[in-house]
């Protein structure tokens, strides 16, 4: 009889226990994120996470990490398969693959035109995740360049900060020179395995290696070539640069205070501020293509943004947590460039405090406030399905152009490999 | 005058195996190096040991659950060893010792399916699995893995050298075929289960891809995820990637060296 009335009661607590859980589980909703870098990217959603959760304490975000190119592969190889199972609700991708998700797995992303105000945004930042007038991601970190420099090395070969406002690529490899001669620095961390430098320039007129309804626009590219052209005579300069192989070897060189200056995204900032070199660095424009119609000193390399799945379960409230979080608080922008250093692209955040501020390891220069000023001047591009086969197609031909080839030829050789691949 | 040149020889064949030892063992001790010495320092290429270990520990254990992970990948790895040799062994004797029409043509077919790279039915597989409601769970890695075709030939191959005599004077002696497996075949054979358990926990140990695409939530992963996760992040700090890598070293080299032996003795085929 004890017994029997001991079941019945583990029954009952039982059943309330299921539906308790019921319950709960009704009103909590979580958000699965897929990212890169914890301490990046992961680092700015769980900021995000947690003031969403201030007017929204029932939502709670699932952070999961891969190597990017572990996430790529996952999510190609799950997009692919067709089924929907274990998809995240946001995830994050790289802008130059952005036209190659949203083409090949159409109805796959959520537009969010609509959810999202864009006109807040860098416009090269929209443009890159738009197919059809509709736009899919929450534009994230921005790839904005510039050229950062070792103020001390240069004033030593005798240039200040003004000498390096408003120059061409071809006054830079003067002045690099004269650094040389002058204190042995190399200039430059050069890999002739990574064609970056040549997007970077590319996109700094305002054109890619496709044409917006993407086609290759290599050959006949006066954009193309003049930037080719520049990157071979800085190639063929080998004194001013240290070639370097690898990623850790090109970091290296300006981190142990070798190398006196380098171009690349703002991401690299953080990088730059661990090397203990206080007081040394300075920020300058990124040079210009000369003679070349539409360009500028602004340009991106990398960069990411946030897509939510169609398949979520939980997509409005990703939505949502989108369009509250990244899609306004400037205040939210503010922290995470001073906690992560990401700089992001929405416009109105370079109001904000955190964007004003100078920074003593740049000698007191307001960097922040000038990488958003080059951010909004970035010329929006197509990056298209195929810029990884035409990256590697330009890094074929560098080290021949580095020992004095043929510009032509390289450029002959490059669009019929890019034509060959994308058939 | 022959006395030099014998000395010239030994002098040269020992330097080229010096460089060679020096060429396999530095990258282990650079491993161990890079341990001790922060980020900065492994970058700029410093080769003495540094004091940042204690730092670089604890801050991989505060980024990632370790305890976890490598309960994870022990699991996947023991477990899965456990399972594809009981599987594939049982298949390897059972393909040398049964007489059939078919068996040389099946066999043939199953040689085949190792020349498919995994990536190519990698896609199907998924689908297979979510069909099954096996996504991020720890059977969905193990199932494909237990009929190793590699596993199944080199068990047959091994068993060509194994003295059928011994079969047939068991069976004389009234033993069932499970108990000729058993209590014949598997002590004769432990050099070969010992080649077999190196190879085959050293691959799941390692296993990445397929891993990578099943799993799906941080409780889940495996070491050799976490590790390539830690390495690629924007500014990786290479004294922690070099902790992770030590802890993950470790137990292939605790399993090399137990049954180093008798791996040696494994794959040149020795039978007493």
């Amino acid at each position: 009889m004890n017994k029997m009335l001991a079941r019945v009661r583990n029954t009952a607590i039982f059943a309330s226990g299921i539906s308790l859980l019921a319950l709960s589980s009704a009103m909590a909703t979580e958000i699965t994120v897929w990212s890169w870098d914890p301490n990046f990217n992961g680092a700015t959603m769980k900021e995000a996470a947690a003031r969403y959760a201030v007017t929204h304490p029932d939502v709670t975000v699932n952070l999961v990490d891969f190597a990017k190119a572990d996430l790529e592969q996952k999510l190609q190889a799950q997009l692919a398969s067709g089924t929907t199972d274990g998809l995240p609700d946001i995830v994050l991708v790289e802008d130059y693959g952005a036209q190659k998700y949203l083409l090949s797995f159409p109805g796959a992303f959520e537009p969010l035109n609509g959810k999202i105000d864009y006109s807040g945004f860098a416009p090269y930042k929209v443009q890159l995740a738009t197919v059809d007038d509709k736009t899919y991601s929450l534009p994230f970190d921005s790839g904005v360049t510039g050229l950062f420099y070792r103020t001390d090395i240069l004033a030593e070969a005798g240039f200040t900060a003004a000498d390096l406002q408003d120059i061409t690529w071809d006054q830079f490899i003067d002045i690099a020179e004269v650094v040389k001669e002058k204190t042995g620095h190399p200039m430059l961390g050069i890999d002739l395995n990574d064609a970056g430098a040549v997007r970077v320039l590319l996109q700094s007129a305002g054109k890619w290696y496709f044409t917006p309804d993407g086609q290759p626009d290599i050959a006949g590219s006066a954009t193309f070539k003049a930037a080719l052209e520049t990157y071979a005579k800085l190639l063929q300069a080998k004194e001013i640069y240290k070639p370097v192989s690898g990623w850790t070897e090109y970091t290296g060189g300006f981190t142990s205070g070798e190398v006196a200056s380098v171009f690349t995204g703002v991401w690299m900032t953080a990088t730059i501020k661990a090397a203990d070199m206080s007081g040394k660095w300075g920020v300058a424009p990124l040079p210009k293509l000369a003679g070349v119609e539409g360009a500028t000193h602004a340009s991106n390399l990398g960069g990411s943004s946030w897509y939510v799945l169609s398949s979520s379960a939980e997509k409005d409230q990703a939505v949502d947590l989108l369009a509250e979080v990244w899609g306004k608080d400037v205040d939210f922008y503010q922290k995470i460039l001073v906690d992560q250093g990401a700089v992001g692209s929405l416009l109105a955040a370079r109001e904000g405090e955190a964007y004003k501020a100078t920074d003593a390891y740049f000698g007191g220069q307001a960097v922040w406030q000038s990488f958003s000023d080059w951010l909004a001047q970035i010329p929006p591009v197509n990056y298209g399905i195929f810029t990884n086969e035409a990256d590697a197609a330009v890094a074929a031909q560098l080290p021949t152009l580095a020992n004095g080839g043929s510009v032509d030829d390289a450029i002959a050789a490059i669009d019929a490999q890019v034509r060959a691949q994308i058939q | 005058m022959s006395r030099l040149a014998a000395n010239l020889r030994a002098a040269l064949v020992y330097g080229l195996l010096s460089l060679a030892a020096f060429l396999s063992i530095f990258p282990f001790f650079w491993m161990l190096v890079g341990t001790t010495n922060t980020a900065a320092d492994i970058i700029k290429g410093k080769v003495s040991f540094g004091g940042a270990l204690s730092q670089n520990i604890s801050n991989l254990f505060a980024q990632v659950d370790m305890l976890q992970v490598f309960w994870n990948s022990a699991f996947l790895a023991v477990v899965g060893t456990i399972l594809t040799l009981a599987v594939s062994s049982l298949a390897g004797y059972a393909f040398e010792m049964f007489q059939s029409k078919t068996r040389e043509r099946l066999f043939s077919v199953l040689l085949l399916i190792l020349s498919i790279p995994f990536a190519a039915i990698m896609v199907p597989l998924f689908v297979m699995m979510a069909k099954l409601k096996l996504i991020n769970t720890f059977t969905a890695i193990l199932l494909p893995i237990i009929a190793s075709v590699f596993i199944i030939f080199y068990f047959r191959q091994a068993t060509k050298a194994f003295p059928r005599e011994l079969r047939d004077a068991a069976k004389i002696d009234g033993l069932k075929e499970w108990q000729i497996f058993i209590y014949i075949y598997l002590p004769v054979m432990r050099s070969t289960y010992a080649a077999a358990i190196i190879i085959v926990f050293l691959a799941n140990w390692n296993n990445y891809l397929w891993p990578l695409i099943v799993l799906q939530t941080n409780e889940n992963k495996t070491l050799t995820l976490v590790i390539s996760s830690l390495a690629s992040s924007y500014y990786p700090d290479y004294g922690v990637v070099m902790v992770a890598t030590v802890l993950a070293t470790l137990p292939t080299v605790i399993v090399f060296f137990l049954l180093q032996r008798r791996f040696v003795e494994g794959l040149t085929g020795s039978i007493k």
